[in-house]
């Protein structure tokens, strides 16, 4: 071997062990002597990520026991990589999700109870500090198995600029809302609309069926009631939309939607009066209204209000979601997962840290607690549109997806259902379509309750 | 000392070892699982043919499997032999010696190589029903009722004649990037002796006939390489259908095909049984597709002159 080419296989050598021990070698990745790992999956990209990596920085300055680990993940296959590391006997210590997973995971004994990780007391503490959204959120079977730490919240965004130009105020009841949705509605020569005063989305039909005053779900029978008369009553309203405008007419502008760039916020492209989003547009308004100062143009002004509840329907009502902590079982070191936990999400004294981390990703803390400290109410100040959020996600009357097995395929088909009231021709009757729904999302949770993985 | 005899099973055991784990394994493990339920997470539970049983009572009662039967079906129907005609069209025109060959070979080839998510989301903007540059062509020549991804109308059935809807725009897209398969046209095109062209000549044959009994006929073994693999392709279309869609087969279902549904009953659902179900159900199909075009090919099918 020439000596060219022995410090060939030399230099080869060397980077192969490198590359083998590179989380050894790398001292970012070693964990302080002392100090036991907390490896931490979550699904955080871009902007988001980087909070994220503060927050984990500055809990693992504030510890002497554990030090925290993150491990971005993409969100789609996160579950079948959490079942292949439980099943592989190698889970991580904490989860974050969003999708309506708790329930499945749970009873399929993946998730621990939080009072398996906590003390009793703790527990029975946190359940009064949170809000309900965030209790329900996170409790199946009357026990709590995740921590939720920032809650998603719609509203009803307006194009204040639009109802003063209509001598219109902000909808306080669902007639009003009629009449905006009348009123600003342009129409071409053509007679293609050219903007929406509103158009009911069939995704929100979990939000205007709980406004209307509907239950999708009635825990103690575990029966599904999605065809309860009330989410009748908002889908034939929604359908309503359909009828006066025509399905084509109503899909071919939806499908704009979808092509604006960026998938940016419809409202601000003006194509509505008034549209259904939660609290992460608030920064789209102020960015585009920032844009219209550094231009010199008008401000277009926006307003928030909650969805307007018709006669004997529910205020302050609509879908909620969130972001919550689940600890896999088998987890090696669950005390240190429950401390990040706390830490992020503001309990046991830690509300300061969680008004920060609220602040920075623009999320909705999950307790009251959380929301009166200074530094949020600083922020509030600030973000007026924001304030409206945070009132709505205290209100009783904002409920999940039920916490029941098999809660995406309910979710999905609800979706579907309204989907097709809105967008397919010809139309059957609201409680003909939300009965067949009924049936198929009862028969998917009888055959989970069947089997003998859920605990009953 | 290893014996001789040994040798070779030794040299491709790393290769055997990967068949038989990667698939081998799973193969005969959705075989089993496709008569459990089986959520990934507990140890499968025999239920017999239940999940069978499901899916011939969705295909009954046009249930969501029923559905993303169809959708596939409609799809790959369409979609594959419109994609073959398309491509053996461009490669004879792109074949012929014109100034700026290259060009437009280049050209026709360019939309295989966009990537899937680039063309996704290119189509959804052209065929935006009141915006699109194609939508707008269309409505420039009368046809004004075509919703494309938001559309639960086919165009070749009735009552939507000419009404695009969410699976055609799906079949568009498939035929726009027919360039990879043009491109294997062209080398087959190629390879084609010249003198059964000069042959042809001489018995009078003018163009058409030369392309109807010279080109097409040489050309049939890559045409049947292609329908079987298309056929493959297009059931298992997934990327396409899930970003145009969001991941729900939307408008109401109308796009959801078999890839999509088996992947949400699997991983989202966890009902890995009902999903190993669907897979083997959908094996058995394409396998019979094939044989059935494997069958068919002794009539059609021209290897250098000789028909097997």
């Amino acid at each position: 071997m020439s000596r060219g080419n022995a410090l060939a296989a030399l230099a080869l050598t060397v980077v192969s062990l490198g590359l083998l021990f590179w989380d050894r070698l790398d001292a970012r990745r070693r964990t302080p002597a002392g100090r036991q790992e907390v490896i931490f999956w979550h699904f955080w990209g871009g902007a988001d990520r980087v909070i994220v990596e503060d927050v984990v920085d500055r809990f693992n300055r504030s510890q002497d026991r554990h030090f925290v680990r993150p491990v971005a993940m993409p969100g789609n296959n996160l579950d079948l990589k959490l079942f292949l590391a439980v099943s592989g006997g190698e889970p991580p210590d904490l989860i974050n999700q969003d999708d309506p997973i708790t329930a499945d995971w749970a009873s399929r004994g993946a998730l621990m109870p939080l009072d398996e990780v906590a003390s009793q007391d703790e527990v029975r503490r946190l359940r009064e500090w949170l809000v309900p959204a965030a209790l329900r959120l996170g409790t199946y079977n009357d026990r709590l198995y995740a921590l939720c730490n920032g809650l998603d919240v719609r509203a009803l965004y307006y194009n204040k600029s639009i109802l003063d130009e209509h001598q219109l105020r902000p909808p306080t009841s669902l007639e009003e809302l009629d009449r905006i949705a009348l009123e600003t509605t342009v129409i071409d020569r053509a007679g293609q609309p050219q903007r929406f005063g509103y158009l009911p989305d069939p995704r929100r039909l979990w939000a205007w069926g709980t406004v209307f005053g509907g239950d999708f779900y009635h825990a103690p029978t575990r029966r599904v009631t999605a065809d309860d008369e009330a989410i009748v009553r908002a889908l034939d309203w929604m359908v309503g939309y359909r009828r006066r405008y025509g399905s084509f007419a109503v899909a071919a502008f939806r499908q704009g939607d979808q092509s604006l760039p960026g998938k940016s916020f419809p409202l601000l492209a003006r194509r509505y009066t008034a549209v259904m989003d939660g609290q992460w547009r608030v920064r789209d308004i102020m960015a585009a209204q920032a844009e219209q100062r550094r231009r010199g143009d008008q401000v277009t002004q926006y307003g928030v209000c909650p969805l307007p509840p018709p006669a004997g329907g529910r205020p302050q009502a609509g879908w909620v979601n969130g972001n919550f902590f689940v600890v896999p079982r088998g987890a090696p070191n669950q005390a240190g997962a429950w401390e990040f936990m706390k830490f992020w999400s503001g309990f046991g004294g830690h509300e300061g840290e969680a008004a920060r981390t609220c602040r920075a990703g623009g999320w909705i803390p999950v307790s009251t607690r959380v929301v009166a400290h200074p530094e949020f109410q600083e922020f509030l100040a600030e973000q007026p549109l924001f304030e409206q959020f945070v009132q709505l996600s205290a209100s009783p009357n904002q409920v999940p997806t039920p916490v029941i097995p098999g809660a995406p395929f309910f979710q999905r088909t609800i979706n579907e259902t309204a989907a097709r009231a809105m967008y397919v021709e010809p139309v059957p009757p609201a409680s003909a379509l939300l009965k067949e729904a009924t049936r198929a999302v009862q028969a998917q949770l009888d055959t989970r309750q069947e089997s003998h993985f859920v605990t009953p | 000392m290893v014996r001789r005899e040994f040798l070779g099973p030794l040299f491709i055991s790393p290769w055997l070892l990967g068949f038989l784990l990667l698939v081998v394994y799973p193969f005969a493990a959705s075989l089993y699982w496709s008569f459990c339920q089986y959520d990934l997470f507990s140890p499968p539970r025999p239920v017999g043919l239940a999940n069978y049983q499901r899916l011939a009572h969705e295909v009954a009662t046009g249930g969501r499997f029923g559905q993303a039967l169809w959708n596939t079906g409609y799809y790959a129907l369409l979609s594959v032999p419109l994609s073959i005609a398309v491509g053996v069209t461009l490669a004879v025109m792109l074949s012929w010696k014109v100034r700026g060959q290259s060009f437009y070979r280049t050209l026709f080839f360019l939309p295989s190589v966009v990537p899937v998510v680039a063309a996704s989301v290119l189509w959804l903007w052209l065929l935006d029903p009141r915006d699109g540059m194609v939508a707008s062509c269309l409505a420039a020549l009368g046809a004004t009722n075509s919703l494309w991804f938001k559309g639960a109308t086919e165009a070749v059935v009735p009552p939507g004649w000419f009404d695009f809807g969410s699976k055609d725009a799906l079949i568009l897209m498939a035929v726009w990037a027919a360039g990879n398969m043009m491109v294997i046209y062209l080398a087959a095109i190629g390879d084609i002796p010249t003198q059964l062209y000069e042959a042809a000549e001489l018995d009078g044959a003018g163009p058409g006939r030369r392309l109807l009994h010279v080109t097409l006929p040489m050309l049939s073994p890559v045409i049947f390489f292609n329908l079987v693999m298309g056929l493959i392709q297009s059931v298992q279309a997934f990327t396409q259908v899930y970003l145009v869609s969001e991941g729900t087969g939307e408008p109401a279902g109308w796009s959801l095909m078999l890839s999509l549904h088996l992947f949400l009953a699997a991983f989202q659902d966890l009902d890995m049984g009902y999903a190993s179900a669907m897979a083997w159900l959908l094996f058995v199909v394409l396998l019979a597709a094939t044989i059935v075009l494997f069958r068919t090919a002794r009539h059609w099918v021209h290897y250098q002159g000789v028909m097997r």
